[in-house]
């Protein structure tokens, strides 16, 4: 599903984001990438979203080779990867059932569709009652909760989780990773950044660990062990 | 086409949401415009003042009272020949010596002096009216040729050479003035405006990101705010001719004292009220459309 081979991201002589990391992750794994910051953990999500390109090595999502992808195509493949953010990156002047149809409109997908879809994302999420919310209206879990809607819409066989519970407190923690839990038994391959030992541990899945840009652990039933 | 819709609907939707940005934004074209065309009223006015002297001035060439009729026709079939001539007015003897009476009506000496002399001791006048006052200088020098001595007993060159060299320059210079404070206009109209959408486009640069992250593509992104451009000129555009309008019937009254001719300002914006329009709005409307597209250019690298 991800195939990463000898990937390095230098910013400037001295600043390496990855070095030479080589990372295979099989179709509806659940994996955690941990390790502390400055590891290079949000330079690989940049680089599966296509928001920077490697320095060297080549970058796989499913048979399609973003190494260096045209400009004109990464709308295409953000389309089919959804992610969530710590910062959540909603827009703060649509409601939350036009953040969530935002994702569909962008891709041309008819009113029709639009209607269908994303009500139920809304109650997959258990915000179908806030719909016509702003994201200033929200908690934090709330908010996350709509940007994981939010991924969804697209059936995304792919979904990057860029430390998501990073500004919750521990309640919504445990919702936004029962969510995600919940999302990968679907079928969806999940990959999360984190450096939350408890959730980590608690997973008892597949953990890479990340430190000065290599990979120095990857466990198919891994612990956080930084 | 769904597109399209969609980007003209989150557009209006942008608008209303972000008014205080939206109103600002529109508030500070309208000022922009209003100052242009503040610039245009002063340019009609200096224009006029120009002109109003310009129309003062002529060059007057006065025959001697016995100059063949023949002789006087060949002289102004001569000078109408001349392209920079635009009007002659001929005032034959008996017209010449009514306007003298006429001027002297107070003064009872002169008038004794006309009733002694029994017969018009006056000849008769050609007034002349060129293009532009150094014009004058040609047509004077024309009229100094040996053939006409006899018949032309005076001409006004010699009183006047220096008023019309002074207002030659005084045009000149005002015109050069003109042209400098156009071009500076021209430059902090760009600035302003530029500045104004850079911002607006500034404080919404996370918006833009999002945008990309979800998948949009650079052109679903710039859409909404070229729309926004476009709708923002409209707005600024009218407001800024209905303030104008509502200025000219203030300032009217006074510009007509100072000349002695009605609504000029008005009659000026009336006839080229489409001129105005078209190149105001397509002046704004490219220097938005540029701010926002140059604005837009380094947020969209997500």
């Amino acid at each position: 599903m991800i195939n990463l081979k000898g990937v390095s991201k230098k910013y400037s002589k001295d600043s390496v984001g990855l070095d030479n990391i080589d990372l295979c992750i099989e179709a509806g794994e659940f994996v955690s990438i941990v390790g502390q910051s400055g590891t290079g953990k949000t330079t690989l999500v940049k680089l599966l979203i296509a928001e920077e390109k490697p320095t060297s090595g080549t970058i796989e999502v499913g048979d399609w080779d973003i190494t260096n992808i045209p400009h004109r195509h990464i709308p295409f493949l953000r389309r089919q990867i959804g992610v969530v953010f710590q910062d959540f990156k909603l827009l703060p002047t649509k409601t939350v059932r036009e953040n969530v149809a935002f994702a569909l409109q962008v891709a041309g997908e008819s009113r029709h569709r639009i209607f269908d879809v994303v009500p139920k994302v809304l109650d997959i999420v258990g915000l179908s009652q806030k719909h016509d919310r702003y994201p200033h209206q929200l908690s934090g879990g709330e908010q996350q909760r709509v940007v994981i809607a939010r991924s969804l819409v697209h059936r995304p066989k792919i979904l990057i989780g860029d430390e998501p519970t990073g500004n919750l407190d521990s309640i919504n923690t445990q919702e936004i990773i029962e969510i995600l839990k919940k999302i990968n038994e679907f079928g969806t391959t999940v990959l999360l950044v984190t450096h939350n030992r408890e959730i980590v541990n608690q997973l008892r899945d597949r953990v890479v660990t990340l430190h000065d840009g290599k990979i120095i652990a990857d466990e198919k039933e891994g612990k956080y062990r930084l | 086409m769904l597109s399209l819709l969609r980007i003209i609907k989150f557009a209006l939707q942008d608008m209303f949401r972000n008014f205080s940005l939206s109103f600002m934004t529109v508030l500070i074209l309208v000022l922009m415009l209003l100052s242009v065309n503040t610039f245009v009223i002063v340019n009609v006015i200096t224009s006029q003042a120009v002109q109003t002297v310009k129309d003062q001035i002529d060059v007057s060439v006065y025959f001697a009272p016995d100059a063949p009729d023949a002789k006087i026709e060949e002289v102004k079939t001569f000078i109408d020949s001349f392209p920079e001539v635009t009007e002659i007015v001929y005032q034959d003897r008996a017209q010449v010596l009514a306007q003298f009476k006429e001027q002297h009506k107070d003064n009872a000496e002169i008038m004794a002096s006309i009733d002694e002399l029994g017969n018009n001791p006056l000849g008769p006048t050609m007034i002349i009216k060129t293009r532009e006052p150094q014009d004058y200088e040609k047509v004077i020098m024309a009229l100094t040729i040996p053939e006409y001595e006899n018949i032309i007993e005076a001409k006004t060159f010699g009183d006047t050479q220096k008023a019309i060299d002074r207002i030659h320059v005084i045009t000149t210079q005002v015109e050069r003035f003109t042209m400098v404070i156009s071009v500076l206009f021209a430059i902090i109209a760009f600035l302003i405006i530029f500045n104004t959408i850079r911002v607006a486009i500034y404080t919404q640069r996370i918006e833009i990101s999002i945008k990309k992250l979800v998948g949009a593509t650079n052109w679903f992104v710039r859409g909404p705010y070229l729309v926004e451009s476009f709708i923002f000129s409209i707005f600024s555009l009218v407001f800024g001719l209905i303030l104008t309008r509502l200025s000219l019937y203030i300032v009217d009254p006074y510009i007509t004292i100072i000349f002695q001719k009605p609504n000029i300002l008005t009659d000026y914006y009336t006839t080229n009220l489409l001129y105005l329009i078209l190149v105001q709005f397509f002046v704004v409307l490219f220097l938005t459309l540029i701010s926002s597209l140059f604005a837009m250019r380094r947020h969209l690298k997500v």
